[in-house]
């Protein structure tokens, strides 16, 4: 089960509402304005701003 | 109830979800999700899928997004889509009060056993309403106070034991129809002397 292109579409960012792309090696969403990565976990998405990483 | 502590409740439910809350809650899950009028093409949202138990129920030609706040249940869920190849479900780690959706995104919002387990039932119920496409259905299964004076009297000593287990039994029906703004179409129980209720409503926004 990898992530569906068109719920990426939907998905939004639980702390800015605002859009999320995929990180290169697929192991996360991003949020470019929050700079927060969303962790995908055994491919399910990790909607919380708790569990979020802060990018560098 | 923090959510910290929901999420360490039900990972320890996980294990043992299935087997024991199955004979419980399944018949009333299978009526509901029977009951929706899923047509070809609807995007249905299942808030609080847990381990999965109506997945298998939803028809291929509709698409289902599930979530849920425990990482253990919807692992649960993810073995039972893989094993059963249901490739039109996706499954989201998320907090049901706080949706990461767009505003009339689904056709219908499935939401069973949630709003008496989650901090704010109403915070969830207005996220639904958002998320959900205008006439679009939302349907409920929960457990609703009892207005049988002996039936309200124990759930009132139990409901300090139910806040430990995750859930709370003192959740009035009418008061949460009123405060949730909801258009019900149908209420009613599966059988005469049940604890759950089933609610279908309109979303008119």
């Amino acid at each position: 089960m990898s992530i569906n292109k068109e719920l990426l579409e939907i998905l939004a960012c639980p702390k800015c509402k605002g859009d999320i792309r995929l990180t290169k090696d697929g192991s996360g969403l991003i949020c470019d304005t929050c700079k927060l990565i969303y962790p995908i976990k055994d491919d399910i998405p990790v909607m919380l701003i708790d569990e979020a990483i802060a990018v560098d | 109830m923090e959510l910290e502590s929901i999420k360490k409740i039900y990972a320890g439910y996980s294990k043992v979800y299935d087997a024991i809350f199955k004979r419980f809650f399944y018949p009333r899950i299978k009526h509901a999700v029977h009951s929706m009028g899923i047509a070809p093409g609807d995007k249905i949202l299942d808030v609080g899928v847990g381990t999965g138990l109506s997945l298998p129920l939803f028809p291929k030609y509709c698409k289902v997004t599930g979530i849920d706040l425990s990482s253990a249940m919807l692992k649960k869920a993810r073995q039972k889509a893989k094993k059963l190849h249901l490739d039109h479900i996706e499954l989201l780690e998320m907090d049901a009060m706080n949706l990461n959706f767009p505003d009339n995104t689904f056709d219908k919002v499935f939401i069973s056993h949630v709003v008496s387990v989650v901090p704010d039932p109403y915070k969830v119920m207005s996220e639904v309403r958002r998320v959900c496409k205008k006439g679009g259905r939302i349907a409920i299964v929960n457990h609703f106070k009892s207005k049988n004076k002996v039936m309200a009297g124990m759930e009132k000593i139990f409901n300090p034991v139910s806040k430990k287990i995750g859930w709370r039994s003192d959740l009035c029906l009418d008061e949460f129809v009123k405060k949730a703004h909801l258009h019900v179409d149908k209420k009613y129980k599966l059988k005469k002397i049940d604890l759950w209720h089933v609610i279908f409503a309109t979303n008119h926004k």
